[in-house]
């Protein structure tokens, strides 16, 4: 499942470069993800208000 | 409350915005016309061979751009300020000061330039006459000046925007200003290691064009659909905070892709291919959607209010403000978007790096991004500084921007064909050696592009000449609505 | 409005825009640590460790310097002093720099100083490209020091009437207007002889950069254009 590592020094983004995608898809995630806490943190807030 | 400074009289900020805009137009105009020898020299390259070589045209032809813009942003703000905030620019004694220690840097640096030109190898050049890092030329003795004048700016626009009504437009440009004027800072140390050098210039590069910039014309064409077309606050304000969250997540790790080849890791191929691409989205997506809105609802009600003339009257307050704005849009989306994603993955930019793509990909990106709508802007300053209600379109006004904008995309393409042909040539067959370098550059597709390109080049000059002409004198022509 | 939708309310994408740009900004952070550490420039310690850096340090001008393809990485690399076959640096195979192969740590490190405030001071970027960043109006020089125009067979070395790259190229830089090599001539910037001994070594220990295989295959093809 892994891919060897080719870069000259081995790092942790280098890690989750494993291969066309991983890296990027990873930060999207990180950063994507905590908006649906945000969505539903004002979704209440909203429902509060009326 | 806003309505005493609706228009520029009386008003210092927009006094002195118009200072801003003035000088902004003059550099605009050198910057075009050390870009024609520079453009000439492509084509007949002993043209002042010794005396104004190419590498000093075009120092002066990419400072001279991003100091207008810089003039120009800044001069954008003082305008918008006392309308938003709805108080007069606080410390304004202190911002008009620094307007003239800016203008008086700027004229020595760029002296220095033509007349000097290069040093010995040795500090005193880095801090006097030039620190040959390209954008960022200028001497050490300026970067501090430089410092010293935004951090003043930055703080004109924070006492004001906290003392007075501090609505969203002003919260983000004050958020994005601090940033602006901080990441300078990073373009100010000198290093032996060029793989460090490059990084931490693009950091000054690529933040400010393609992060720090873009939010502040979102907020520039945010404030201008308000004014222009009375669009509502509450839309408009959504979707700069939308465009705020688009362009900084991308923007930011976007800086990704010029850390490809200068010896950073390769980790950097995805990070920065994939935040870049979205980069420009956001930007045509706010016009078209605000525009959409508000043609359904208040436009088709204004219209409706005056249809016995509605053939005389327009709903647009400011045509070729509004004009520019609209290029503005779209000249983004094309300019930095598709151009931009041209050669924003690796496997692309590994032949494209470095070629006369990135030079396409430029003209159009800093034309259609910025160029444009800063344009805008100086047309609404026109507008407010003479109390004119409705400002039309002129003969001039509709030639200069058609001259500007088609001789633009003439050039953009004759670059991008330029391109073509040394990334298959010079790039592909030859592997980038000097022989490869040459057998690309005397291509007859590559010189004859070029000849494309000068001749663009003499067309936006004529259009920029009309336009000098058109905003000097259009506040006096009897056509426009007092 | 009874049912207003969190994707039309302000704060929400305010408070998006805030997460996202400060979440951008931590990352990029992070990731400029991890890069500065591994762009950092090596030593003469290294070079002796047969330590393969991203950026050698300034004795590599004491070192023969190739760039070839390697299979692991499946892209080119400088090789520093002999390749293993396998496309990793040796370390051992030395090349005369102005006659001499011992600069000491102190000395190269000045000749690299000079070479980078003469590159800054000379404005070679806005008409040269180096790493590929730069202006288009002259060759790209990230790997010129390995250009075979500078190179025994090149026309260069005949056409400057010297019998090493790096005094072809030394000689060149001091006087370019009296070698025309295309009609886009490269200008007289004043460089004297030890500015343009520092110039080269710049060059030379650019071209030693790991640049992630740019640019490709360098001096490798000949080419068909024209017949050539």
């Amino acid at each position: 499942m892994f891919e060897a590592f080719t870069d000259v020094n081995p790092s942790f983004f280098g890690w989750l470069n494993q291969g066309p995608m991983t890296l990027t898809i990873f930060l999207h995630t990180v950063i994507i993800l905590p908006m649906i806490w945000i969505y539903y943190q004002e979704k209440k807030r909203l429902e509060n208000e009326n | 409350m806003a309505s005493n400074h609706l228009t520029g009289i009386g008003s210092e900020s927009k006094q002195l915005a118009t200072w801003y805009f003035t000088f902004a137009a003059i550099l605009f105009g050198a910057q075009l016309l050390f870009g024609l020898v520079a453009a000439i020299q492509y084509v007949m390259p002993g043209f002042l061979y010794g005396i104004l070589d190419f590498s000093i045209a075009r120092i002066i032809h990419i400072n001279a751009l991003v100091v207008w813009m810089v003039f120009a942003m800044f001069g954008s703000v003082y305008w918008l300020l006392p309308d938003e905030t709805g108080i007069e620019t606080v410390g304004i004694k202190i911002g008009k000061l620094l307007f003239w220690i800016f203008a008086l840097a700027i004229v020595i640096v760029v002296l220095v330039f033509l007349f000097i030109q290069v040093g010995p190898a040795s500090d005193t050049t880095i801090w006097f006459i030039t620190e040959g890092r390209e954008y960022i030329e200028a001497p050490r003795w300026a970067d501090w000046g430089i410092v010293v004048v935004a951090l003043g700016f930055v703080g004109n626009l924070f006492l004001t925007g906290m003392k007075g009504k501090q609505t969203g437009i002003v919260t983000v440009l004050m958020a994005d200003m601090i940033a602006f004027a901080g990441l300078y800072l990073a373009g100010m140390f000198f290093t032996d290691n060029i793989s460090v050098d490059q990084y931490w210039w693009w950091w000054v590069i690529h933040l400010w064009v393609e992060a720090t910039w873009e939010v502040f014309v979102g907020a520039i064409a945010a404030y201008g659909l308000i004014k222009m077309i009375g669009a509502h606050r509450q839309v408009v304000e959504m979707w700069l905070w939308i465009e705020v969250a688009m362009l900084f997540g991308s923007g930011i790790l976007g800086l990704g892709h010029h850390y490809f080849w200068i010896g950073t890791p390769e980790y950097w191929w995805e990070i920065g291919a994939l935040f870049s691409a979205l980069e420009p989205l956001p930007l045509v997506a706010m016009f078209v959607h605000v525009l959409y809105d508000w043609g359904k609802t208040q436009g088709a009600e204004m219209a409706k209010e005056h249809t016995d003339e509605y053939q005389a009257k327009s709903v647009i307050t400011n045509k070729p403000a509004f004009t520019w704005f609209v290029l503005n849009a779209f000249g983004n989306f094309l300019g930095a978007g598709v151009w931009g994603f041209f050669h924003t993955l690796p496997q692309v930019n590994l032949y494209t790096h470095g070629t006369q793509f990135t030079a396409a990909h430029g003209h159009l990106a800093f034309f259609g991004a910025y160029a444009t709508i800063l344009v805008g802007m100086f047309y609404i300053a026109v507008q407010g500084t003479n109390g004119i209600k409705v400002l039309k379109s002129t003969k001039l006004s509709i030639w200069s921007t058609s001259l500007i904008t088609g001789g633009m995309l003439v050039m953009t393409v004759a670059l991008t064909i330029a391109g073509y042909v040394q990334v298959l040539v010079s790039r592909a067959q030859m592997g980038a050696t000097w022989a490869g370098y040459f057998d690309g550059q005397s291509g007859v597709w590559f010189a004859q592009a070029m000849d494309w390109r000068l001749i663009a080049g003499v067309v936006v000059f004529t259009g920029f000449i009309l336009l000098a002409i058109d905003l000097l004198t259009t506040g006096k022509n009897p056509v426009h609505k007092r | 409005m009874a049912n207003k939708s969190v994707w039309s309310d302000n704060r929400f994408w305010q408070r998006t825009a805030t997460w996202v740009t400060g979440f951008a900004s931590v990352l990029l952070i992070w990731l400029t640590f991890d890069t500065s550490a591994q762009i950092a420039m090596g030593n003469d310690q290294d070079l002796q460790n047969k330590v393969t850096k991203r950026v050698p340090g300034p004795t590599v001008i004491n070192y023969k310097i190739t760039y070839e393809m390697s299979a692991k990485r499946g892209l080119e690399v400088p090789i520093i002093g002999g390749n293993d076959g396998k496309g990793n640096s040796l370390f051992q195979v030395k090349e005369k720099f102005f006659g001499r192969d011992d600069y000491s740590e102190d000395e190269a490190r000045a000749l690299l100083h000079l070479g980078k405030l003469g590159e800054q001071a000379k404005n070679c970027m806005d008409c040269h490209t180096l790493l590929g960043n730069g202006a288009y109006y002259a060759p790209d020089l990230t790997k010129a020091w390995l250009d075979p125009a500078w190179g025994p067979n090149g026309a260069m070395q005949a056409l400057t009437g010297k019998n090493t790259r790096e005094e072809a190229m030394a000689e060149f830089l001091q006087h370019p207007g009296q070698y025309p090599t295309h009609a886009r001539m490269m200008p007289n910037l004043g460089i004297t002889a030890k500015e343009a001994k520092g110039l080269v070594a710049f060059l030379k220990q650019m071209s030693s950069i790991d640049t992630n295989g740019f640019p490709r295959n360098f001096g490798k093809i000949k080419g068909a254009v024209n017949g050539k």
